[in-house]
This record gives structure tokens, sequence and C-alpha cells, in this order.
């Protein structure tokens, strides 16, 4: 099996603009939840309103495409009513982290067992390029005209301070470290976060200076800073750069978590 | 194995002309009957997954396959080698 297994293949090509990252990161999550060998009728896939959330439409299981913001409740609910189900969630910025900001530090709180993947493209992609709590500072949106000048949330920092067990970052270059990330996520008992930067050459890509695919996924790879080194550059008391993001597994613990298969 | 694009799925990002450790995706030049300038494949044979994986038993490399964000590189069984018997015409 591969992960080509898992997708519908009658439904392809998907709908995503050309080069858009959505994509690579709905492989590679299916690419972990091949590999940890589960059955198609045991594994339900969910999502909120978004481009990023459009993903469940195009995988061969049941699925939950729900209304905007409410991806986490929704399946809050699934795992509530059967436990023996695996959930996997697909998420953008704006549905996690604007409207949804209060499912996402409930869930990270109650600790529920599933595994969160969130498609961070830094922007609102299927309403035409807003900013999102997730814009870096002085990026443009169609919101932020000017330049954002509101300073973007940090995901993953925000996950773990709420209680998730797992959080990880990688982003759309990292295909291989983001599988084996959200494999780890899979298989961890307890709320797993996984956080993927990727590329929106149509609502962010188009008005910031990444005129190709390429240039903003080799921004993204140039920027990334490994975990292990931002520990080493910290414990040798020096400044970390502030242009960069940290990558890597953040997070792994064991505190106690809510609706795991018995 | 031999490497493939699905031309029906391809929208010419040439992402995969960037993550190829061989460097064997091109930019296509020529559009197609969908206006994408599909990738060409420069001597796919050199691909590590064409070669090895029927002799390792599972997918190696397949960084272009899992970064392809419109799942169009595929991997096509071909016919073992088969020596022909060379005829000579006079
Ligand atoms: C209740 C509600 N409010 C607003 C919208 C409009 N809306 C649809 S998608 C979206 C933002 C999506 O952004 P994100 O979650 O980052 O997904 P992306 O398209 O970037 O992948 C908004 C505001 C909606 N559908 N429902
Ligand atoms: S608008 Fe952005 S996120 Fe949406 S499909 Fe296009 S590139 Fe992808
Ligand atoms: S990455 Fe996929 S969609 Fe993009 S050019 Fe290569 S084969 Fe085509
Ligand atoms: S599998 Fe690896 S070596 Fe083969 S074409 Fe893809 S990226 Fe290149
Ligand atoms: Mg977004």
């Amino acid at each position: 099996m591969s992960f080509e297994d898992w997708y519908r293949q009658d439904r392809l090509p998907h709908i995503y603009c050309a080069g858009c990252g959505n994509g690579t990161i709905i492989n590679c999550t299916l690419a972990a939840v091949d590999s940890m060998g589960w059955k198609k009728e045991e594994t339900v896939f969910v999502s909120g309103i978004g481009c990023s959330s459009r993903a469940p439409g195009y995988i061969l299981t049941d699925s939950l495409h729900t209304t905007h913001g409410r991806a986490l409740a929704f399946a809050t609910g699934v795992k509530m009513a059967k436990p023996d189900l695996h959930v996997v969630v697909f998420t953008g910025d704006g549905d996690l982290a604007a409207i949804g900001g209060n499912h996402f530090i409930h869930a990270c709180r109650r600790n529920i067992d599933m595994t969160v993947v969130c498609m961070n493209n830094q922007i609102y992609g299927m309403t035409g390029g807003q900013g999102s709590p997730t814009t870096p500072l002085k990026c443009l949106s169609s919101t932020t005209p000017y330049g954002c000048a509101e300073p973007p949330f940090d995901l993953c920092e925000l996950a773990t301070a709420a209680g998730a067990n797992y959080v990880a970052r990688w982003t759309s270059y990292h295909v291989k470290e983001l599988e084996k990330a959200v494999k780890a996520g899979l298989e961890t008992p307890g709320f797993s976060f996984i956080e993927a930067l990727v590329q929106c050459p149509t609502a962010f890509g188009r008005r910031n200076k990444f005129r190709q695919v390429m240039d903003h996924v080799e921004f993204l790879k140039t920027h990334s800073l490994l975990r292990a080194k931002r520990d080493r550059l910290l414990e040798q008391g020096q400044p970390l750069p502030e242009d960069m993001f940290v990558v890597g597994e953040l997070t792994k613990r064991n505190r106690p978590a809510m609706g795991v298969k018995r | 194995m031999k490497l493939a694009i699905d031309e029906t799925r391809c929208k010419g990002c040439n992402l995969c002309t960037k993550v190829c450790p061989y460097k064997i995706f091109r930019e296509g030049k020529k559009l197609n009957r969908k206006g994408v300038a599909v990738p060409e494949l420069d001597r796919p044979e050199r691909c590590t997954n064409c070669r090895l994986r029927n002799l390792y038993g599972r997918q190696l490399c397949g960084v272009c396959q899992l970064t392809c964000p419109d799942q169009a590189i595929h991997w096509i069984e071909e016919e073992p080698y088969e020596p022909h018997k060379v005829a000579i015409e006079y």
C-alpha cells in the first residue's frame, strides 16, 4: 500500500491552484496514516472551511467537512461518541486560530486523542487573501495593505502552553520529516498538533515577493531553524536569528488524555 | 520500474524540478492540451526508486512523489529486460 491508495482517484485533480502546498501536506499525512496500517473504515478525517479544509473530500475514508472554525468541535464529538475511531483533522490557520481559536485551546487542554494537521499559509487563501492571526509582521494581504502591524501567533507554543501531548512544526519543503512527525503524532495518545508551513502562491506569494512558487519554498527551507540548533544557541547564550522559525519536534509528553482507544 | 508524470494531473508548478537530487525533472517548454508545460524527464532510469525498488521490495527516495502537490508522479511496472535474437536479413 502507499499513500496513493487513500485518495479518491475519481476526484483528482483537486481544485488547488498550481503550486499550492496543500497537496504536498495531504500526501505526507496520508503516507503517515498508511504506515500505521489502519483500516479505512476505522479512520475519519475532519475539517472546517478553507482551501486546506477541502482535503478530506479527496480521501476515501468517511469524512466530515464542517463549518468554519468548528473542525475540532466536530472531531471532539466523533471521538467522544466512538473512541475506537482514529480521528485526523485538517485545518487552516484562519480556521484553527482565528474563528476556531477557542476550540483549539480547549481541545489541547482536554488533550483529546486526535491528530491535527494545520496547513499554515499565513493568510485566508479561500476568501481572497485577508490577513490571518499568523500573518507575519510587515507582510501584505488584502486587509493589511501597508504591511501587517500585529504580531502573529506561534501556533506551536500555543498548543504546548494549552496542554497538547505532541507538537511539531515542519514545512512543505521537509516532506520526509513531516511524514515522520505526523506518524509520531498519530502514535501519541492525546492531542497531537503538527503545523505545516505552506506556500499559497495565489493569495500570499503574489503579494509578498514570491513570484515563483519555488521562491517561497526556498524561503521556507532557508528560514527553518532546527530545534537542536536552537537549543544549542540558547545553551551558548547566543541570540536567536529573528527572521527564522523553529522546526522539529517541539513537545512530546504524557499528560492524561481523553478519548483514547481502550 | 519506470518514472512517469500524469499529464492529466500535472499543473506545471515545477516543484519536482527543484527537489530531485538527480535533477531528473527539467522545466517543460511545450504547452500540452490543457495549457500546462509538463516537466520533461532527463534520463529517468537514474532514479533511485526506478533502479532499486524491486531489489529492496519497498519505496525508495520518493521525495518528488511526496512533494508533487497534484499527485501526478508515479511509477509503472516494466517488463524485465529480454534479450532479442538479432535476425539478419540479406
Ligand atoms: C462562519 C464563517 N465565517 C466566515 C467564513 C468565510 N471564510 C471562508 S474560508 C475563510 C478563511 C479560511 O482561511 P484558512 O482557514 O487559513 O484556510 P486557507 O483557505 O488559507 O487554507 C473564511 C473567513 C465562513 N465560511 N464561515
Ligand atoms: S488560494 Fe492559496 S491556499 Fe487556496 S488553493 Fe490557491 S494557492 Fe492554495
Ligand atoms: S511537482 Fe507535480 S504538478 Fe508540479 S510540475 Fe512536477 S509533476 Fe507537475
Ligand atoms: S524518487 Fe527521488 S531520485 Fe527518483 S525521481 Fe523522485 S526525487 Fe528523483
Ligand atoms: Mg490559511
